[in-house]
């Protein structure tokens, strides 16, 4: 919608500023380990089942559930479970050194249809602007994962902390 | 004559029965829809909340649960029937698709009776095109019909925000939310997935006209100051087929109004609101009330206010002794205090709180 | 505003106009149950579930009531629309 109405608002979008303050953002050092859950939670939203289905301990909500869910990067081995548990779609697995030049973003996908394997698609950031291009790599779906499907796309290494989605 | 007749089998009322009935009261159940769930069956995302609240587990999901526990418990359920009164010796009557009124004695009534949602009034509301968000999800959700093709969301709560993403799930081309407060009502993390797929979101932005003839071909949108005043100027034509109006609920309350209840105003809460206490009762004696009828919330919360007044009824009933009954009621509120805990629950606490202080 | 809003329906199912509830309220009606009297606003199917708030909103604006204090219409049995015949037992 292109519309002289202005349309600068931040609304659902978590600035470059803001999302190095959230609990459940890795520090730059541990995106070095491989993949780990990248978790843009920063309201005090009553929930907590990405706490209950880490068998890993590696995210901690604690009492009350009001409390932003906090990463332990040493604990994350990037299994995914928590992406398709999210009642907010907002966890991600990032794995940043993937190759030399590119990077596996994991993301949530709730649309029909699925992209195949190697699909050469439209990369977009948080606020739903086309920044590159990427391939999709995998196509998940995990046990109990009630139709949210996992998605790991690889793109250009300089993307990672902002290609959130993508279109084809 | 029934121990328990509860006028609602959505969320609220669906609880209220499988808690009560367990315990052995005898329950009959209205609904004027079909099957019980009421709008559970709309909502196709995941819950959010803790495992006692099945969080990350979809809306219609915990419906057919729910529907599958009440099959296994004694309630007599009736679907396809309306409500139309209730007179002051507790006779509700009723009538039931394809048959005459009828009516029967209860004991203890429930209402549970959901919300309505607001209508905004602009140039063309009433043209066909024009429908509330959650008329819209059903059309959707329920009976797989694609309301619209090309969709402006006004609203941007958490109803507005969700079933834009529904519609684009659907098939729906999103052309935009827009919203007319300076920030967004619901959470960021729903708009969040509306905004990374493209759509966007229009603050300080209202709907001026919808236009067509008959049905709704465009929309005129216009920015808003912080009083809301529209700024001349700013006017901007958008092609949709669909604008949908998500603009809040309020309780649906026609009975307890009918019933002459003590109502309060509470904004937080939708409007007014029938008083009651902490058992849910009413200021009339053994007319409950929980819900959205009780206070717009959501179905979480929805679900644990059925139970208690479940819990409450059973208790008055004696198939639960005091003991046994504070003990579950101890637990159902501790569940509601954690629901309403965080900047988004911290409001509608405060109003429940100006609701039930009034009653003591 | 009021004067660019006349021609709007508010109540859907009677159509009644701002402008009539307008006229009417200017005239005395300062209630949601005096409206509907003076106007029929709120008699439709729908028995004002749609048209309350348009109404109160209205009152609002030219009165200052809050809407808080305009409780909506009274309310009678049957509150939902009922067959003649399914009443006849």
């Amino acid at each position: 919608m292109k519309s002289k109405v202005s349309n600068k608002s931040n609304a659902g979008i978590i600035t470059l500023g803001e999302f190095k303050k959230i609990p459940g953002y890795p520090e730059e050092d541990d995106f070095s380990k491989g993949p780990i859950a990248v978790i843009e939670c920063d309201q005090d939203i009553p929930c907590n089942p990405c706490e209950e289905i880490c068998k890993y301990g590696a995210i901690k909500v604690g009492k009350p559930i009001t409390n932003l869910p906090v990463l332990d990067a040493e604990k994350c081995r990037g299994c995914l479970k928590c992406i398709t548990i999210c009642p907010g779609l907002c966890i991600f697995v990032v794995y940043r050194d993937y190759t030399d030049k590119t990077s596996l973003i994991y993301i949530p996908y709730e649309f029909s249809p699925l992209p195949e394997k190697n699909t050469y698609v439209d990369v977009l950031n948080r606020r739903g602007e086309k920044i590159c291009k990427g391939s999709i790599r995998k196509v998940i779906k995990l046990a109990g994962s009630n139709k949210t499907f996992v998605i790991g796309m690889e793109i250009p290494k300089k993307f990672y902390n902002t290609a959130r989605h993508f279109e084809f | 004559m029934s121990d328990f007749v509860i006028i609602g089998a959505g969320p609220a009322g669906i609880s209220a029965a499988n808690e009560s009935a367990r315990y052995g009261v005898k329950v009959t159940l209205i609904d004027e829809n079909n099957l019980p769930g009421g709008q559970l069956f709309t909502q196709t995302h995941k819950f959010f909340g803790s495992r006692e609240h099945r969080a990350g587990v979809r809306g219609f999901q915990i419906g057919y649960d729910l529907i599958e526990e009440i099959n296994k418990l004694n309630v007599d359920v009736l679907l396809d029937t309306i409500v139309y009164g209730i007179s002051a010796d507790m006779e509700v009557k009723y009538v039931t698709e394809g048959s005459s009124a009828k009516s029967i004695t209860a004991g203890n009534i429930l209402i549970s009776t959901g919300a309505l949602e607001k209508p905004v009034v602009f140039k063309g509301w009433t043209k066909p095109g024009v429908m509330g968000a959650g008329a819209a999800q059903t059309m959707m959700n329920v009976h797989r019909v694609l309301p619209g093709r090309k969709v402006l969301m006004v609203g941007s709560g958490n109803v507005g925000l969700i079933v834009a993403y529904q519609l684009k799930q659907a098939g729906a081309d999103v052309v935009g939310i827009i919203e007319a407060m300076p920030s967004i009502g619901g959470y960021k993390v729903h708009a969040s997935k509306i905004r990374r797929i493209g759509i966007p979101i229009l603050t300080s932005c209202t709907i001026k006209e919808a236009k067509g003839s008959p049905q709704v071909s465009s929309a005129v949108i216009v920015g808003v100051d912080k009083n809301l005043r529209e700024i001349s100027g700013t006017e901007d034509e958008i092609k949709c087929d669909l604008v949908c109006i998500a603009a809040g609920l309020k309780p649906f309350d026609e009975l307890c109004w009918l019933l002459n209840l003590e109502f309060k105003y509470i904004n937080e809460l939708g409007g007014f609101v029938p008083v009651h206490n902490d058992d849910l009762e009413t200021s009339m004696k053994n007319i409950y009330i929980a819900g959205d009828a009780a206070g717009v919330e959501e179905a979480s919360t929805a679900m644990e206010e059925g139970r208690l007044v479940g819990v409450a009824v059973a208790q008055k009933l004696e198939y639960l002794s005091d003991r046994q009954a504070e003990k579950l009621k101890g637990k159902i509120n501790d569940r509601l205090k954690y629901l309403r805990l965080g900047s988004f629950g911290k409001k509608r606490a405060e109003g429940k709180k100006k609701l039930t202080s009034i009653s003591k | 505003m009021a004067d660019k809003r006349t021609s709007i329906i508010v109540c859907r199912c009677e159509e009644i106009t701002d402008e009539e509830v307008r006229k009417a309220v200017k005239e005395g009606a300062t209630s949601v149950d005096a409206v509907k009297r003076v106007t029929r606003a709120g008699m439709g199917l729908c028995q004002s579930k749609i048209c309350y708030l348009n109404i109160a909103k209205i009152i609002h604006e030219e009165t200052g009531i809050p809407v808080s204090k305009l409780i909506p219409m009274k309310h009678r049995i049957p509150v939902r629309p009922v067959k003649i015949g399914d009443l006849d037992n």
